[in-house]
């Protein structure tokens, strides 16, 4: 060992001998250095609310695990309706915890309140080290927000001095949120209007009051073609949702085969199927009506000349607001010379709901 | 009397294929104009009730709208936010079904241009574990008689109820990035790749907890050349990952709002607008945040990356570097004549012969 070492040795000579000192330094630094320097997130974060009524007065206890082996003299607690820390920071409308007393603290103790105000407790005591890490501190004579449409948060952080200031040790938010068993209605409610028959007018106030449609005879030379329409708006959030439920037209125990991926109506085949566009071939339908653009029918009901019927799909859609926009839908059925003779119906079902 | 006997049931015979042959008035086809509540969200304790009304209203003139109520589940149709219905009688109760705590009306019957309210009542049994319970209250007009092709108009309103507690929560992150919603005719989906301008970021979420779950957070997007765009509300419709769900979550790199009259009421519409970005490379960074009270905050970070590069863009490229090439060809030309003359000299072998 002795003889490897005098070797190893022996390799830096006095050439050496600054890159050896230089190289030794650095790798102090990296070692000491950087570990603390480098901020880190809180664990194990959580919120309890005691009530999540809006507005109410209530408790909140607030726990996480603090992260860096370091003295700490404060705790910061901003609350905002953004968890992130860089962004700027809204107070979630109604809440207050300018009234706010610390009544139990377990784990890192010691803390009392140095300041408040309407969204921001500063806890403070005389520096330490921190020996347990999982810490619980509890308030009560919170007020909480009133806007159960939102969720707001607590963003933490840890500081060295005693008031709040300073470079932050750990950090991270916590997760909070008012709601209320029965939604009050002290905003619009949101409202789904929804209209079908053969011919509808723009706003579903009115209809031409015909819920079905005579196709005429099956033949297979030609193909069959009906159409209805359907008018929607929403003014929820999260926009609608319609589907197409029902069966193939049959007659008996014969049923003409649906179309289960977009097809091209091909006459002298047992073809049943739906679109929501403007086609040439059979000339039928039009395209949607309406200014608003966010509201369209769905990728396998949209393309023009290309029919499906799968009970069940999504026909048309908006994934948020949308003004009243009215679909037409065009119907296509074409029949085998095989096919029996008899009289083919069915009802198509439209389910209209909001979306989650 | 025998033959009177027989006169007497011929009578009742021709009586009853009369009254049979008769043609039966057909039933008076319902309205199919409704306005509706699209959702519900309700958090009860265990042992709690609560009582509340659902408010329809029928839009037609002259109709009234006859409606059967009855309370169907569903589920998640794909990584979007439409509900899949069970409407079969006899489909299989699901593990989140609200239906053995929700009571409503049967029917209701709305006369003409007014409105009706429903009783909804949901009760939690005391013990009841906590997690996320979700059904919807199908509205159904009566379906039309005759006619190859009958149309019938329904409605639905979803109901989520929140039982408060200590509950399973976990989210991952499948994807996150430059996303393509389909509306350009391109096809949907997430692009390294973007040739026409990005306008939604998207992060898509598997949901393997017991409760529905609606994430919050930002992203930061950055360019290439240090410009930055900030995505402060990921989630501004707070839209939900159902369980079991993998939900893909769209946000617009700019938002437009726009206060718009609906129905005689004031709604703030918004849609993604150009956020005018420049051709290149840029990186994403998300920070999400889930948790139910009382329950840890939990954090998802991740970062993405995308280009940009316009058609008109790669195009301009490569005139760009023809042209560059075309004039380092030049000045290398220039420099070998003015090196070796316009004519290159004969090799020494060449003078030989």
């Amino acid at each position: 060992m002795h003889h490897r070492v005098f070797h190893f040795n022996s390799l830096f000579t006095w050439h050496y001998m600054w890159a050896e000192q230089l190289l030794s330094l650095l790798i102090a630094l990296l070692i000491f250095v950087v570990p603390a320097s480098a901020a880190m997130r809180f664990q194990e974060r959580s919120l309890f609310m005691n009530s999540t009524v809006p507005g109410a007065v209530t408790s909140y206890e607030v726990s996480f695990q603090y992260m860096s082996p370091q003295a700490v003299g404060s705790v910061d607690m901003l609350f905002c309706v953004d968890p992130i820390p860089y962004n700027p920071c809204v107070t979630p409308a109604g809440l207050d915890v300018s009234d706010a007393v610390l009544s139990e603290q377990l784990g890192e103790i010691g803390f009392s309140i140095y300041s408040q105000s309407t969204n921001q407790i500063i806890l403070t005591r005389t520096p330490g080290v921190i020996t347990t890490t999982g810490s619980s501190y509890k308030f009560d004579n919170v007020v909480n927000p009133v806007d159960d449409s939102e969720s707001f948060a607590i963003r933490l952080k840890s500081l060295a001095t005693t008031d709040g200031t300073g470079p932050q040790i750990d950090f991270g938010s916590v997760k909070g949120q008012v709601a209320e068993g029965i939604f009050i209605e002290t905003q619009v409610p949101p409202i789904l209007i929804f209209c079908l028959a053969e011919v509808v007018a723009d706003n579903c106030e009115g209809t031409n009051e015909t819920f079905y449609t005579d196709m005429g005879a099956l033949s297979a030379d030609s193909t069959l073609v009906a159409k209805s329409e359907m008018g929607v708006g929403t003014n929820a959030s999260g926009g609608f949702a319609i589907t197409a439920n029902g069966t193939s037209l049959a007659a008996g125990t014969t049923v003409i085969d649906t179309i289960e991926t977009p097809t091209v109506s091909v006459p002298g085949t047992n073809q049943f199927g739906i679109n929501l566009v403007e086609n040439d071939s059979p000339a039928i339908g039009n395209n949607p009506q309406g200014d608003w653009a966010n509201a369209v029918a769905s990728d396998d009901y949209g393309t023009p000349n290309l029919y499906k019927f799968v009970s069940g799909d999504v026909v048309a859609y908006s994934p948020n607001v949308s003004l009243m926009k009215k679909f037409t839908v065009s119907y296509i059925v074409n029949a085998s010379p095989s096919l029996k003779a008899g009289v083919y119906t069915t009802t198509i079902s439209y389910i209209a709901s909001g979306r989650f | 009397m025998k033959r009177l006997k027989s006169i007497v049931l011929a009578a009742c015979a021709v009586f009853v294929a009369g009254l049979l042959l008769l043609p039966t008035p057909a039933s008076a086809q319902s309205s199919a104009s409704l306005s509706i509540t699209p959702k519900k969200n309700y958090t009860i304790e265990p042992g709690r009730t609560i009582n509340d009304t659902i408010t329809i209203r029928n839009l037609d003139a002259e109709r009234s709208l006859d409606l059967s109520l009855r309370i169907v589940d569903f589920t998640f149709t794909d990584d979007g936010g439409a509900p899949q219905l069970f409407l079969a009688e006899d489909a299989p109760q699901t593990t989140w079904s609200l239906k053995p705590f929700m009571t409503t009306a049967q029917s209701v019957s709305i006369a003409p241009r007014s409105s009706e309210t429903v009783p909804i009542s949901v009760s939690i049994p005391e013990g009841q574990g906590a997690g996320s319970f979700y059904s919807a209250i199908l509205y159904s007009a009566g379906a039309p008689e005759g006619g190859n092709v009958g149309l019938s108009a329904s409605g639905v309103t979803l109901v989520f109820t929140t039982i408060p507690g200590i509950v399973d929560e976990k989210l991952t992150l499948e994807q996150f990035g430059a996303y393509n919603t389909g509306t350009n005719g391109e096809e949907p989906g997430y692009k390294l790749l973007a040739t026409s301008e990005p306008t939604v970021i998207a992060y898509t979420l598997k949901n393997e907890g017991n409760v529905t779950e609606a994430p919050v957070g930002s992203i930061k997007l950055k360019y290439m050349f240090g410009k930055e765009y900030n995505i402060t509300n990921v989630n501004p419709n707070e839209s939900l990952a159902l369980i079991g769900q993998t939900r893909t979550f769209t946000s617009c790199i700019k938002l437009q709002s726009e206060d718009i009259d609906f129905n005689g009421t004031r709604a703030e519409a918004t849609q993604c607008a150009s956020p005018g970005l420049w051709p290149g490379l840029y990186t994403a960074d998300i920070d999400l945040f889930y948790g139910q009270n009382g329950n840890r905050t939990q954090e998802i970070i991740s970062s993405a990356w995308f280009w940009y590069l316009p058609w008109w863009f790669i195009i301009a490229f490569f005139v760009v570097l023809l042209i560059i090439a075309y004039f380092v060809w030049r000045i290398v030309r220039a420099v070998r004549q003015r090196l070796y003359g316009s004519h290159r000299r004969r090799s020494p072998q060449r003078r030989r012969r």
